[in-house]
């Protein structure tokens, strides 16, 4: 600064204050009501979105997470034009689509979970169900019912309602994760030698599904339909990436929720817009770094080896990986 | 005298990494079987993939006289995909070229006298998922027929095959050598390699590559297979041994 | 002339007209590549990458660029996100792509829903076929000829590889080339079919077809054939419903077509030749 231009402010001065102009100012976050609330949300839903997260990426639930959330599109607009209660609307769609799952995964005994075949029913439902939802939304109920905020959550609508409903998912998803973590490592793990466990595996397995629905319920007027993973998938995900160990996982992902949160709430302020779609650009923002981090130092492509048939590589493009192979695991694949 | 149809100098692969196979010396000529012995995980699979040109060679070279076909586990072949038997066969025609056009006449005719060939010119329009496995594994056989390979890869082709299968399969292997080709066949049959030209014992390395009465021998076996193998010894002189097989495909 | 009054009125109009157009040469296509989507289990990299190309769409719109472009960028930059994200090993492909479709869908969402001016989001999700402008309907038309050509050409390397891609790189197909094919075929459809659909319902005319005839052929030619008539069938039917129920045209199609896939599931399957 010891040059600095006699004629007034330069160029960089004016620019910084611009910039500080129009972010907003931290304390809002506190001293707003709502966005309170809507910091008390994220903050609860961190924690339990975070946490079972831990298990939906151990155990290979993402596609589920991302579907039951976004299956409930119908109910909602249904709940909203009526008056009925959202979460409860919710909660009976999401059930409701958890059931349909695992009875379709019954009828193909033997076949490994995640497979596309799965995938391919589970994703027309989901078409369906979203489809439904806008012929509901725009022709029947005609209400205009906030397609946008049913979909991508809200900043200013949240309310007490949606605080209880987001302790009581943590409680839920805490008495669980003691109660059943060890039975749901297990079967990640081994599924046919997990030898003796607490809960017969369909069990342990179903109540983690209906655990995904519940918090995917809480999520939905913070986050929205469609991005309940962004706090359920993603933040867990990044961690794992460090390859930790499942307790340092379950501690580090409700963490990072929890930060990734505050600076999307923040985000969010400043630009006007829901937090959902705030905290899913930043999330995976954060993991996309961290694997870009990776690819650059250690450039040389990791291979997965003989043991994964092509279908399990992404949109399965890796020449010469996997024409020939052997399924591998006995676990979930 | 004619080169070899298959030759492995020096030869390492593997899939980045380590290499998954080294030492691979070898050459086979025509009319001759090669029966590759090793436990899982040992490398056969690689081996192939290899000779197949699938996986470039980290070390030394793998070459084979024209295109060799490959008959696989017929497991991992899609069993509910829409084909007939004949559809199957008429496949091997793609070795000609000219994918991009419809098969011709004579290459129908020829898919169907390689069905005939492995007696299953009855059941010329099932679904290929519907028939038995020893059945699908003729199919492919056919199939490698009509791309008249002189190199036919084959892995486990005996592998949970009903009997009548199994021996229709071994007789025309037998006649498959008669006609000059060259046959690599992995397997974990350990007796049932006493039949073939040449044994190569594959742990990884190159254990041993030679007749069967040199490679079938306690010392050679166990350090192929490890403590995979079950060694029984009768009379002193002849060796029974079993390999312990675990189904992981 | 009564009859057959109900079954023209739809079509009376220019936007009828291009919507019927744009929606039965997007089922046709669709719904014959849908037999390889289904075969090579592409369904879900299929669905990641609609939900994927959202910023795409919305960039193009606020760009007042065709969708078809920002589709088409969209899908390109899914594709390769997707791969940077499963790159790790400790992730599975099911997790990486999740992540990286939450992000997608998130900036879509964020671009589309910030600025003073947004763009219709509503319509870039779930389409809008009586928006079919006559440049959609030339690049439908463009993948109809080039895509089907592609078809026709490829057709015995998709099926050897289909069945046995070890046994058919033996035979001198390329596996991975034909995969390659086979996902920018993809990408092509994807873009072209989120006009009328939105990126979050295309995936139906792509899969509900192939779905509903998969157990009942015996040939790929055949369900291909099959899968396509059934596309255009229940496209149209969509378009009726749209009509005379007035509600979403591509939200009834969508719905027409995940039907045919449930009924092609729940029929029992042709009784075997002995």
């Amino acid at each position: 600064m010891v040059n600095a231009s006699l004629s007034g402010p330069s160029i960089q001065t004016i620019i910084v204050l611009i910039i500080l102009a129009t972010v907003p100012d931290p304390f809002d976050l506190w001293q707003l009501p709502f966005a309170r609330t809507a910091m008390a949300e994220l903050l609860l839903l961190s924690v339990a979105a975070g946490l079972l997260g831990a298990w939906v990426v151990l155990r290979r639930r993402a596609f589920f997470s991302h579907a039951v959330g976004a299956a409930t599109f119908p109910g909602l607009v249904v709940a909203a034009a009526t008056g009925f209660s959202a979460p409860l609307a919710a909660l009976a769609v999401s059930l409701a689509y958890a059931a349909g799952v695992v009875a379709l995964g019954r009828r193909r005994p033997g076949r490994r979970a995640g497979a596309d075949r799965d995938h391919l029913a589970t994703a027309l439902l989901l078409v369906a169900a979203l489809a439904a939802g806008v012929v509901l939304a725009s022709d029947v109920f005609t209400s205009g019912a906030g397609v946008d905020r049913l979909l991508f959550g809200t900043l200013l609508g949240l309310d007490r309602g949606d605080l209880v409903l987001a302790a009581v998912a943590v409680a839920l998803v805490a008495t669980a994760t003691l109660a059943l973590g060890r039975t749901w490592a297990a079967l990640g793990f081994d599924r046919e030698g997990a030898g003796t466990l607490p809960l017969p595996a369909g069990l342990a397995d179903g109540l983690l599904l209906a655990l995904i629905a519940v918090v995917a319920v809480a999520a939905l007027p913070a986050v929205g339909a469609l991005l309940t993973t962004a706090l359920l998938i993603v933040p867990a995900a990044t961690v794992r990436r460090f390859a930790p160990s499942i307790k340092t996982l379950l501690i580090a992902a409700p963490l990072l929720a929890a930060s990734e949160s505050l600076a999307a709430l923040y985000l969010a302020l400043w630009l006007d817009a829901p937090p959902g779609p705030a905290l899913a650009t930043l999330s995976a923002a954060i993991y996309l770094t961290a694997a870009l981090a990776r690819a650059l130092r250690s450039p040389r492509r990791p291979t997965r080896g003989p043991m994964f048939p092509a279908r399990e590589s992404p949109l399965f493009i890796s020449p010469g990986a996997g024409n020939i192979g052997s399924p591998g695991g006995r676990g979930d694949t | 005298m004619t080169a070899p149809l298959v030759e492995a100098s020096g030869l390492a692969a593997g899939y980045g990494g380590p290499p998954a196979i080294r030492e691979l010396d070898f050459a086979v000529e025509a009319g001759q079987s090669v029966a590759v012995l090793g436990p899982n995980g040992g490398g056969k699979t690689t081996l192939l993939r290899a000779l197949l040109g699938e996986l470039r060679p980290a070390a030394g070279s793998a070459r084979v006289e024209g295109r060799p076909a490959y008959v696989a586990q017929s497991e991992r072949t899609r069993l509910d995909f829409p084909v007939s038997a004949f559809d199957v066969a008429l496949m091997g025609t793609l070795a000609a070229g000219r994918w991009w056009l419809p098969a011709r006449r004579s290459e129908r005719v020829a898919a169907a006298r390689a069905l005939e060939r492995v007696g299953l010119a009855a059941v010329a329009g099932t679904p290929f998922g519907e028939l038995s496995g020893g059945q699908r594994q003729r199919v492919l056989l056919a199939r490698a027929l009509v791309q008249e390979a002189r190199v036919l890869l084959l892995d486990e082709p005996l592998a949970g095959v009903d009997r009548p299968s199994a021996e229709a399969i071994e007789s025309l292997l037998g006649d498959l050598r008669g006609e000059g080709r060259a046959l690599l066949v992995s397997t974990h049959d350990v007796e049932g390699a006493r039949g073939f030209d040449r044994v190569l014992c594959l742990n990884r390395r190159q254990v041993a590559y030679g007749p069967p009465a040199d490679c079938l021998r306690r010392t050679v076996l166990e350090q192929t297979y490890g403590s995979e193998i079950v060694v029984l010894e009768e009379d002193g002189r002849s060796l029974r041994a079993v390999a312990v097989q675990h189904h992981d495909h | 002339m009564d009859v057959l009054d109900p079954l023209l009125d739809p079509w009376r109009s220019g936007i009828g007209q291009r919507a019927l157009a744009e929606a039965v040469l997007v089922a046709a296509i669709c719904g014959a590549l849908g037999f390889w989507v289904l075969s090579y289990e592409l369904s879900y990299g299929a669905e990641s990458l609609a939900h994927g190309l959202l910023p795409g769409l919305v960039l193009a719109a606020l760009a007042g660029l065709p969708l078809l472009v920002g589709a088409l960028g969209g899908v390109a930059a899914a594709a390769a996100l997707v791969g940077l994200a499963a790159r790790d090993e400790r992730i599975d492909t099911d997790t990486a792509t999740a992540v990286v479709v939450t992000g997608m869908l998130g900036l879509g969402a964020l671009l589309a829903l910030a600025p003073e001016a947004p763009p219709r989001l509503e319509e870039l999700l779930f389409g809008n076929p009586l928006a079919a402008t006559a440049g959609d309907l030339a690049a439908a038309a463009a993948l109809v000829v080039v895509g089907g050509a592609a078809l026709v050409a490829l057709h015995r390397p998709l099926t050897a590889v289909a069945l046995d891609p070890g046994g058919s790189s033996a035979l001198g197909v390329r596996p991975t080339a034909v995969r390659l094919g086979l996902l920018l075929l993809l990408a092509a459809a994807l873009a072209v079919a989120v006009e009328g659909l939105g990126n979050l319902l295309a995936l139906a005319v792509l899969v509900a077809p192939a779905a509903a005839v998969q157990r009942h052929v015996r040939s790929p030619g055949r369900a291909i054939a099959l899968a396509a008539a059934i596309a255009v069938a229940a496209s149209i039917a969509g378009l009726y419903a749209s009509h005379y129920l007035d509600i979403a045209a591509g939200a009834a199609i969508a719905l027409a077509l995940c039907a045919t896939a449930a009924l092609g599931s729940l029929m029992p399957r042709r009784a075997q030749r002995a």
